[in-house]
């Protein structure tokens, strides 16, 4: 088949346009729903960012994480930590979460990174149940399996803290556009190149002088920025965070997302908020959110389709 | 002027194998030099120990004087080691484009930047791909893909190139680029390289280094190398005297008939085989590498999946089928490598085939008398054992089905003569008992021991039969699979 | 120093972390076996473990026969389970990740669907009348049924590496393990090697669930608590290896239990992450990194 190329000028656009109206009723939304939708709305915005995180590592690295939730946790106890002790300011609370989420992410990626394939997935599984547990058992910090409340954030210098649900959604909304803007910008980087390429094939990357594991590890650290600053942004939106929030259910929602995503992260973030659509507006209803997840999770196994090309099975080759 | 490479003692091991013995050797900067000999003498391992992808046993490297025996391969590239891999390693989802982007290695600098752009598009430009600039690698043919894996490694401006195989696969227009662009490398580029083009190979190299079965066998200027009556003995592949007798052919209904028309998915990798194998004889499949002998046999014990045509093991048509549909007909492999179960031990090797039904038992103590090396070391593990033990235990674990067809792949890779000498023996007391043997190499070594007829596989397809007596009256000497890929 | 009171002192806990460690050993002993010969990485494991657990709560009515009915039910159970996941599984052949997220599905559809039968509360298991009592443990008295149920624990554990190490079925297995192809070359059946796997790494996690439901009882949550440490206990122990995953199991149940009790609770996860890196790093062959 030889198409012609389609001409650069009217991709944009078609992009920008669907882009934008996603925007407008996303910023309109608060005026349009009720305030269940409203508050169901800054969930999804949170699995969106997380399944963001997954998504970096899953698609670019062909890495497939099953535990980002923990670095969610690390940076939801974070942004409660300093909400209570230094300050009410959202951006400072977000800015440390994602700090505290990377340096999670760096200690335990030191790990994560040795592995590969099926191996990989299983010890993020592992990794992220051990935090879990951390969690559960420093009590004087997390308040155990009670959990923290935490006060309502105060958006930027000199304004009143957020003190209805439609305006912290708005507040999160904003967030979002800036870390989206962030991935983005990333994205196009030669770093992320480098990870397409070590997942595709990592020797001739190692022999073109890339030092894999330092920028696997990177990847590693920088979605542990973005599942913490997740994190910061559940608090802001539920004003409490729990073990709960780090469990194992919104680690398979955010590699879901991930992977029904295509590939992409637009996808991902798409994805993600239709998973916390069904599981939590329709399995709501239902009352089988879980299952309806479980039955899509099933499906997105078996459509022929992504190929995420690394995640196939490696195994040491036995000498001749 | 000091060395480009110095390799001190440098040796592999893998469990019981030695893959390659103590070496030394020192290369000058600037020097074209060629590692040759046949497979499994220890080349490629060579090649991954200098770039670092395999660690050494023991000794030490160094590159210009510095010692890099401890740096990781990427650490190696950046301290100028550029490299290809035997088969093409490319990155199937990036454009070509993006692979010279990842080539190369620049600075902070802009002017860093932009001389590092400048040497992705002069490497594209040099063999020959600048029009496939905007295509994803999965796209190319293999011969490109090669081509690809060239200019990423002279992208990355090395000070010493490593080479392996750089002209398997080629057609003979990419060929010529090949041969251009090693011939225009620049002065102070060393490179080294392995290949089994031999023309290409003394064309190109000052120094030739010969390898065989793991050591040493000679090295020095590329004049001195051709000419040399120890090399030419290894790629004659004679050693000891044939242990073989004369069989009558026989005119029974053949033990393995195969006829395929068309083996292979996208690319064709077989054309119009066709191949008998009679009760008491032995057949050889001589080709170079790439010509489709692995591929051959795979297809007949149904190893490659999903082939079409006809494979009769004993009158049972197996083609397309599971392997063990083959198994039970009566067909059983020795693969290329061996491929023992490392960890089980030579014991376990033995009893772990599923038995055949309706055939005669065979026991593990007639199959020991055959080996008896094997005898001593049962409970040894598959990977404690040396390259000759192993070999035999594979082709034990074949005979524990009671097979009437085996398949033997590159039966003497890496052997000594005197060990291919043993393994012909052994075999040509089962021929003589009723088995018939179906084997591949890439010149005539264990063949030269137990084959009756020789075919000849190039490009896929069968392009002569002999049978040996008529090779052996005639002046011509065997047809040499290192010179077929020389065509 | 004298060890002997510091062991007295702590020989109940020592004990008790035994019984944990040879429960998941059972449990990760069928996923390392499932993974190595099939390629499929259960992630619904723990939800097989804890069917079990709600099977011996359904079927146990106090005495030895219940017990033994239920632990057979239970088995019968896996086997099918196993058999049927196996059969699940073939048209994602050659996908590990598709597989994975499947059965990931499942855990998920099979805990909404134990949730939903068993109401959202833990429940309580007891162990059969006749072994209700306690025995003298070394001048401590210890629940005999816990004894009796180590023992048990420990004979299966034992036969089950020595089967893998040392039997002709242990063999083939191993050599399904290492190199598939070559042995489907040698005639072995490996559709039925990969199918008779699953159902008995099937049928050994659902009746020790049944066994164990007194130890580990059921409850929503146990699930996943028995499979991720099923899955640290796999990687510390090294992929397919018995061996290796019977020493981690033993040292991970030290770990929740007298670890717990020596240190602060926080350690316990840091203990294992750390065991875990001592692992990945000194035996990084083994775990399905690129050469």
């Amino acid at each position: 088949m030889n198409s012609t190329p389609r001409h650069p000028f009217r991709r944009i656009p078609a992009r920008a346009v669907l882009a934008t109206a996603a925007l407008a009723t996303a910023v309109a939304l608060p005026w349009a729903a009720n305030a269940y939708l409203v508050s169901l709305a800054s969930t999804a915005l949170v699995m969106a960012v997380l399944s963001m995180s997954a998504q970096l590592l899953a698609g670019p690295a062909g890495l497939a994480p099953l535990g980002q939730a923990a670095y969610l946790g690390v940076g939801a106890y974070t942004a409660a930590l300093v909400a209570d002790t230094v300050t009410a300011l959202g951006p400072v609370q977000l800015i440390a979460a994602s700090a505290a989420g990377a340096i999670a992410a760096a200690a335990t990626g030191l790990l994560a990174v040795r592995t590969r394939a099926v191996t990989f997935l299983m010890v993020t599984v592992a990794l992220a149940e051990l935090l879990h547990v951390a969690a559960l058992s420093l009590a004087p910090v997390t308040g155990g399996s009670e959990g923290r409340h935490v006060p309502p954030v105060v958006p930027l210098p000199g304004l009143a803290p957020l003190a209805s649900d439609g305006l912290t959604y708005l507040y999160l909304l904003a967030t979002t556009v800036v870390i989206v803007g962030c991935i983005a910008a990333l994205m196009r980087t030669r770093f992320v190149l480098a990870l397409r390429a070590a997942s595709d094939h990592e020797p001739r990357l190692r022999a073109s002088g890339h030092p894999v594991g330092r920028q696997l590890l990177a990847a590693y650290t920088i979605a542990g920025a973005i599942a913490g600053a997740a994190g910061a942004m559940l608090t802001t939106a539920h004003q409490y965070v729990s073990p709960a929030d780090m469990a194992f259910g919104s680690s398979a929602l955010a590699l879901a997302a991930a992977v029904l995503g295509v590939g992409t992260m637009p996808g991902a973030f798409a994805a993600a908020i239709a998973l916390v659509a069904v599981r939590d507006w329709l399995g709501g209803t239902t009352g089988h959110g879980i299952a309806l997840i479980g039955l899509l999770l099933i499906a997105a196994a078996y459509l022929p389709r992504h190929d995420l090309p690394s995640l196939a099975r490696q195994r040491p080759r036995s000498a001749p | 002027m000091t060395a480009a490479l110095h390799l001190d003692q440098v040796s592999r091991t893998y469990g019981g194998l030695q893959a390659l013995h103590p070496l030394s050797l020192t290369i000058p900067a600037g020097e074209r030099h060629a590692v040759i000999g046949p497979n499994g003498a220890g080349k490629s391992t060579l090649l991954s120990l200098i770039a670092g992808a395999l660690r050494l046993s023991s000794g030490r490297l160094r590159l210009h004087g510095a010692d890099i025996t401890r740096l990781s391969p990427e650490s190696r590239a950046r301290a100028g080691i550029g490299r290809t891999h035997q088969h093409p390693a490319i990155w199937p989802n990036l454009t070509v484009a993006q692979h010279l982007v990842l080539a190369t290695r620049p600075g902070p600098r802009t002017a860093d930047r932009i001389s590092a752009a400048a040497r992705g598009v002069n490497a594209l430009n040099t063999v020959g791909l600048q029009d496939r600039a905007a295509v994803p690698a999965a796209a190319l043919s293999y011969g490109e893909r090669r081509l690809l894996e060239l200019a990423i490694a002279l992208a990355g401006a090395p000070r010493l190139l490593l080479l392996d195989e750089p002209s398997a696969g080629l057609s003979s227009g990419e060929l010529h680029r090949l041969r251009d662009v090693l011939t225009a490398l620049p002065e102070q580029v060393t490179t080294v390289i392995v290949d089994h083009h031999l023309d290409l190979v003394f064309d190109i190299a000052d120094t030739v280094t010969v390898l065989h079965q793991g050591q040493l066998l000679a090295t020095g200027p590329a004049a001195a190398i051709r000419t040399d009556a120890r090399v030419n003995a290894v790629y004659a592949a004679t050693g000891t005297a044939p242990t073989r007798r004369p069989r009558a052919p026989q005119a029974a209904r053949p033990a393995l008939t195969v006829r395929l028309p068309a083996v292979g998915y996208g690319t064709t990798l077989l054309t119009d085989i066709s191949l008998d194998v009679h009760t008491g004889e032995a057949a050889a499949v001589v080709g170079a590498n790439g010509a489709g002998k692995t591929t051959l046999l795979n297809a007949i014990s149904g190893l490659h999946h999903g082939v079409r045509g006809t494979v009769l093991v004993g009158g049972h048509p197996t083609a397309g089928m599971p392997p063990h549909h083959a198994v039970d007909a009566g067909l059983a492999t020795v693969p290329q490598g061996r491929r023992l179960w490392p960890r089980l031990t030579v014991a376990e090797h033995l009893v772990v085939a599923h038995p055949r039904r309706r055939a005669p038992s065979v026991t593990k103590d007639q199959i020991l008398a055959l080996f008896p090396a094997l005898a001593d070391r049962l409970h040894h593990r598959g990977s404690q054992l040396s390259g000759g033990e192993q070999q035999m235990l594979s082709i034990a674990r074949a005979l524990t089905t009671s097979p009437n067809v085996l398949l033997l792949d590159e039966p003497a890779e890496g052997l000594a003569p005197a060990i291919v000498g043993a393994l012909g023996a052994a075999l040509n007391q089962l021929i003589d008992g009723g088995l018939a043997v179906l084997l591949a190499e890439p010149a005539m070594q264990l063949g030269h021991h137990i084959a009756d007829t020789v075919v000849v596989l190039a490009d896929g397809t069968i392009t002569a039969h002999h049978l040996t007596r008529d090779l052996r009256t005639s002046t011509s000497t065997v047809p040499e699979g290192e010179a077929a890929a020389a065509q | 120093m004298n060890l002997l009171p510091l062991l007295d002192r702590y020989l109940i806990t020592v004990v008790d972390g035994l019984a944990y460690g040879l429960v998941l050993f059972v449990v990760a002993a069928g996923l390392t076996l499932i993974w190595g010969v099939a390629d499929v990485l259960n992630l619904a494991h723990g939800t097989l473990y804890l069917v079990g657990a709600y099977t011996a709560w359904s079927l146990s009515d106090g005495g030895l026969t219940g017990l033994l009915l239920a632990v057979a039910v239970g088995a019968a159970i896996g086997a099918t389970a196993g058999g049927l996941l196996s059969l699940a599984m073939r048209p994602l052949s050659r996908r590990p990740f598709d597989q994975a997220l499947a059965t990931l599905g499942l855990s998920f559809i099979g805990a909404d669907v134990l949730t939903a039968l068993f109401s959202g509360e833990p429940l309580h298991v007891s162990p059969p009348a006749a072994l209700a009592g306690s025995v003298d443990l070394a001048g401590h008295a210890y629940p005999a049924w816990r004894l009796v149920f180590i023992g048990i624990a420990a004979a299966v554990a034992t036969s089950l590496v020595l089967t893998i190490d040392r039997s002709r079925a242990g063999a083939v297995i191993r050599a399904v393990v290492t190199d598939a192809p070559m042995a489907e070359a040698t005639g072995i059946r490996t559709r039925r090697v990969q199918i008779a796997v699953l159902a008995a790494g099937g049928a050994m996690a659902v009746a020790v669930g049944v066994a164990a439901a007194p130890v580990i009882g059921p409850a929503p949550g146990v699930d996943h608590i028995v499979l991720s440490q099923s899955l640290i206990i796999v990687v510390v122990g090294g992929l397919g290896s018995m061996r290796g995953a019977l020493a981690a199991a033993v040292g991970v149940g030290q770990v929740q239990t007298l670890g717990v009790l020596l240190a602060p609770p926080a350690t316990a996860p840091f203990l294992l992450a750390a065991a875990m890196l001592v692992v990945l790093v000194t035996r990084r062959s083994t775990l399905g990194r690129p050469a």
